[in-house]
């Protein structure tokens, strides 16, 4: 095989960073709705890696994202093919528009190669760090200097794509990298759209929040100078430390941005640098200049040399050298493909003579079995318990960092909610992010290893463990074997961290989202080592949380009733939205409450897109639904069973394919 | 760019730096190419300064054509520098769209005609292209977008090399009912769609699937004179492969060729076979969920035929049970795609209601 060949040019050495690409799927239905939806969270790792023949160091990233977002989110990178319904196509034009970008101010695409369902894609390995790695020690800010050497590399990078008939489109510090000796480069064609034709103008809605250019959120067509608005934002990170409205909600960004006067620079800054973000964020995109004339502006013209950015990347080692955290480098390590075995009367009777499956080696299950009836047996109960609602754990939801709106048509059935008994959580614990390289684009978006969520519900596989077949796994946690355990596990995998990450997802402030990653990381070890621990500290939690009357009233009360059924229908941590009126189901007072609280923050927050989804004069919607979740309830406790009377629904197919071998024998056989 | 490039003679120029391409000063012959292919590009495409005036452009295209320009880009893709390919693909995308001012629109552009009738061997070097990961990408797009042609993608099927009726003496040499013999450049396709590495492989697909899906009548009577070699190819080389995506993206493919209304016949002639049923039941056994899912739409044809063949009733009914209660809970948690649920539903009930010993089909096997 020719990929095994290329995989073999380079040794993986370790990994450098963990990176969270949750994304924030947005199409718009039709012109009054706008369906939004927070796809789960997508994760990558980032290696370092050596191409053999040359010594050189790479980065190779390692993600798989459900791959719902066609032009991805933040770094381009390794995708599980098999997590997604999109076309490969797609993948593959988007590694071509990587591939025919060679610029010194643009990382350098090397190759790509599959491995299994995998996808791995080689880059430029960059050891400075991104713009928002090097912003992190204090004073959280780059001098003028600094910035206008950034900015005037951004520039000739941006001046290149936009010849080749490129837009970047998601333009921000966490895509800027550098490399050890200061050079600039533009990170993260995720997002990059090919202009094939100069005239036609990109109506897609893609970005992230912050950085996004009104036209963009507008969708009134856009075209490269939406990367100068970026660029703007961009420069405005680098001198305050944070983009404009980053306090804000990311959606709600989205409508103030259009809403509002352009932002402006304020503070002790040269006339140059104010005069120059003006430029960039001029609203109106014909009068936005372009790159190349940006270059000649006087900010721009009186920078210095990159020799003068080893200074930020100085300040950054000091910095992690004073935190006396230790981090594991975790090696990359491949995992073997664990099939359970087949039994034989499963495989299919063709001729009397029993066909093989054709089949790689397997290995033997390494579960105990037993596992899985007690699970199963949890599972029926929890159907008992509870028979309208699908116990279906949706991918937990992270940081939205990029958002894409296709026009038209995109299905909503990104969320493959999977059925069935929860994964062992078998997480790799995650720290913070303190590596340097490509790897920082995922500073700001950090956490966490694949969800595995998109694996689990491979129904035909009767092995409940077939998730370790994941390439991703490091098998490093506990058999589970006690009920405690069970259900401790289940918490951490249902409840505690969904929650979690959702929490982190509606977090803005820095602190605040490092000390609850760090919570979230504490949950994810104790998870691996103790599952049972877990479920010991919620029950005595509960019991405490009881004999106080002000707790119990507070935490263990539904807060309201209005949030019923809808809201316990999803796991928390998935909010799916649909059908939501443009304007003013959004307004603040909905999405950002009590910040106090984040547990009543969050709870409201599904509350509202529940009131937001059988919104105006759609009850019948919300019933609808119900009986679904019933149908669909129904089908998994009496598999096999009978069907409902009639197979009504089913008519239509079966006239499509029936009107079509008509319409054949009617050609043929005029009598028929 | 100082001036007017001098058009004239860039043909001219291109080909004498080709042809020394070999010699000991390659790389710097290679590097002069470069230059007189992007001037060629600028002429083509117009600088913001100078707009390129029709009369050039086709002065520019006529030399092309007489220098054999074209068979020589297409021949030494793989060789030019790396910014020299993508100008060549620009180049190559001008030249083939290009109609002289007074042509009507409905004509075909000259260099295509050209091409098409005298020197179909640019498109299967165009092809070839996909030997080498340097050329696959530019050569790809160039061939999609002339692919929109018949008479393009008639040359790319119909090649046969010396055979008498082989595309090689120009489209209207063809002789369509002439069996294949598996020789000539489409059939390399199978190879480099399940030998390349990523990138090239799943370029030569689009490709590829482009070739088998946009012409609604070339297409299908060339997969009935040559069903038997193509499905062999088809099913051994693609749907076994390997490489993930190659099997994934075929099935898919086969799906989609079956349903396709033009291809009618094709598709009672495989649903036909109990051999592409058995291939096509483990697929849904495969351990890879996105190929069960793709293997399901293939399936689908076989059950919902109201004509099955008594070799495919066999093995339906050998496996009832089986398919019956391995269908209920296959893949289980797409809750959430409708269409698939019930489709779903429909095979079962297709399968349960079928009569317990074989009959014969109401029609006959039509012979394709």
């Amino acid at each position: 095989m020719a990929d095994e060949a290329i995989a073999g040019h380079y040794q993986v050495l370790e990994e450098l960073g963990l990176l969270c690409m949750s994304s924030f799927y947005m199409h718009e239905s039709s012109v009054a709705y706008i369906s939004l939806m927070i796809v789960g969270g997508s994760f990558g790792v980032v290696y370092k890696g050596i191409e053999k023949a040359s010594g050189e160091v790479v980065a190779i990233k390692h993600v798989s994202r459900p791959y719902t977002i066609p032009y991805g989110a933040t770094s381009s990178t390794t995708i599980d093919l098999e997590s997604t319904d999109d076309d490969i196509q797609d993948i593959q034009a988007e590694i071509s528009v990587l591939a025919t970008c060679a610029s010194s101010y643009v990382t350098q695409y090397k190759a790509s190669f599959l491995r299994g369902s995998k996808l791995w894609i080689v880059m430029e390995y960059l050891g400075g760090g991104s713009c928002l790695d090097l912003l992190k020690p204090e004073p959280c800010s780059f001098g003028e200097p600094q910035i206008a050497i950034i900015c005037r590399e951004l520039l000739r990078g941006l001046e290149y794509l936009h010849a080749e008939g490129k837009i970047h489109r998601d333009i921000k510090a966490a895509n800027v990298l550098l490399s050890e000796t200061g050079k600039v480069k533009l990170a993260d064609f995720g997002v990059a759209a090919q202009l094939t034709n100069i005239k036609s103008q990109r109506n897609t809605f893609v970005g992230t929040p912050f950085w996004m250019a009104p036209e963009v959120i507008q969708q009134s067509g856009y075209d490269f100078k939406a990367d100068i608005w970026s660029l703007g934002i961009t420069a405005l990170e680098m001198a305050n430390g944070e983009p404009p409205h980053a306090s804000l909600h990311p959606m709600k960004a989205l409508f103030h941005i259009p809403k509002n006067p352009p932002p402006r620079l304020e503070g002790n800054f040269s006339k140059e640098f104010k005069d120059f973000i003006a430029q960039c964020l001029m609203k109106d995109p014909e009068r936005r200049p372009s790159a190349k004339e940006l270059l000649r502006h006087r900010f721009i013209k009186s920078s210095g040399k990159i020799e003068a950015l080893q200074e930020l990347i100085e300040r950054r080692r000091t910095y992690d050298a004073t935190k006396t955290k230790k981090r594991n480098r975790p090696y990359y390590q491949e995992t073997l493909q664990d099939f359970s075995p087949r039994d034989e009367q499963d495989e299919w009777v063709f001729d009397t003579v029993r066909s093989v499956v054709p089949r790689k080696a397997t290995v033997k299950s390494r579960k105990p079995s037993s596992i899985f009836s007690t699970e199963e047996a949890l599972r029926r109960m929890d159907l008992k318990d509870a028979p309208l609602q699908p116990t279906s754990p949706a991918p937990p939801t992270m940081r939205k960092s990029t958002v894409l709106r296709q026009p038209s048509g995109a299905q909503m059935s990104s969320t493959r909610s999977t059925r069935g008994q929860p994964p062992p959580a078998m997480r790799r614990p995650l720290q913070p992010d303190m590596s340097f390289g490509n790897s920082g684009s995922s500073q700001r978006l950090f956490r966490r290893v694949p969800s595995d969520g998109s694996n689990s519900g491979r129904a035909s596989s009767p092995n409940p463990f077939d998730d370790v077949a994941d390439e991703n796994k490091h098998p490093n946690a506990v058999e589970v074997t006690s009920k405690e355990a069970i259900l401790g596990r289940r918490l951490y995998s249902k409840a505690l961290d969904p929650t979690l990450a959702e929490l982190h997802a509606q977090t803005s402030s820095m602190a605040k989202r490092e000390a609850l990653a760090k919570l979230s990381d504490a949950f994810a070890a104790l998870d691996a080592v103790d599952p049972e621990g877990v479920y010991h500290l919620f029950r005595n939690l509960n019991a405490t949380m009881t004999q106080d009357s002000k707790l119990s009233n507070a935490f263990l009360n539904p807060l309201d009733p209005t949030a019923g059924p809808l809201d316990s229908e999803k796991p928390p941590g998935t909010v799916i939205i649909k059908s939501v009126p443009a304007n003013p189901p959004l307004s603040p007072t909905k999405l950002v409450l009590a910040a106090n609280n984040p547990h009543l923050k969050s709870h409201k927050r599904r509350q509202s897109a529940a009131l937001v989804h059988s919104g105006p004069g759609s009850p019948e919607k919300a019933t609808k639904q119900e009986r679904d979740a019933e149908k669909v309830a129904l089908q998994a406790r009496y598999p096999g069973r009978e069907a409902q009377p009639g197979m009504e629904h089913c008519k239509q197919l079966s006239d499509v394919l029936y009107s079509r071998w008509i319409d054949g024998l009617r050609l043929r056989w005029p009598g028929t | 760019m100082t001036g007017r490039p001098n058009t004239i003679d860039l043909a001219k120029q291109a080909k004498d730096h080709v042809y020394k391409l070999d010699g000991p000063g390659g790389p710097a012959k290679a590097e002069e190419l470069a230059k007189v292919l992007n001037q060629m590009k600028l002429a083509l495409q117009g600088v913001p300064e100078y707009e390129s005036s029709p009369e050039q452009v086709y002065s520019l295209v006529t030399g092309l054509i007489e220098e054999d320009l074209l068979f020589l880009l297409a021949q030494n893709l793989h060789r030019l520098p790396f910014e020299a390919r993508k100008d060549t693909q620009v180049i190559f995308s001008y030249v083939f769209r290009f109609r002289p001012p007074t042509a009507s629109p409905k004509t075909d552009p000259v260099a295509l005609s050209y091409v098409v009738n005298n020197r179909p061997e640019v498109l299967l070097e165009l092809c070839r292209g996909y030997e080498h990961k340097e050329s696959a990408t530019p050569a790809g797009s160039v061939l999609r977008e002339v692919l929109k042609s018949e008479a393009a993608a008639a040359i790319i099927l119909y090649d046969d090399g010396e055979q008498p009726g082989s595309s090689l003496k120009g489209v209207t040499a063809i002789d369509r009912e002439r069996p294949q013999t598996g020789n000539g450049v489409f059939w390399r396709f199978f190879d480099w769609i399940d030998k390349s590495s990523f990138e090239v492989a799943a370029d030569a697909f689009t490709t590829f699937r482009e070739l088998l899906t946009k012409h609604k009548e070339l297409v299908p009577r060339y997969l009935a004179v040559n069903f038997e070699l193509f499905f062999e190819k088809y099913n051994s080389i693609l749907v076994q492969s390997n490489s993930y995506v190659t099997k994934r993206q075929s099935i898919k493919l086969l799906g989609e060729i079956l349903l396709d209304r033009s291809n009618y016949n094709v598709m009672t002639a495989y649903v036909d076979r109990g051999e592409h049923l058995k291939i096509c039941m483990n697929l849904l056994r495969s351990d890879r969920k996105m190929v069960q899912y793709e293997g399901f739409h293939v399936f689908k044809v076989f059950v919902a035929n109201p004509h099955k063949s008594i070799a495919v009733q066999k093995i339906l009914l050998m496996n009832r049970d089986k398919l019956l209660s391995f269908l209920s809970h296959f893949l289980e948690d797409r809750t959430d795609d409708e269409q698939f649920i019930d489709e779903r539903e429909f095979l079962i009930k297709q399968i349960r209601n079928m009569p317990p010993n074989p009959v014969p089909p109401a029609r006959h096997a039509q012979p394709v």
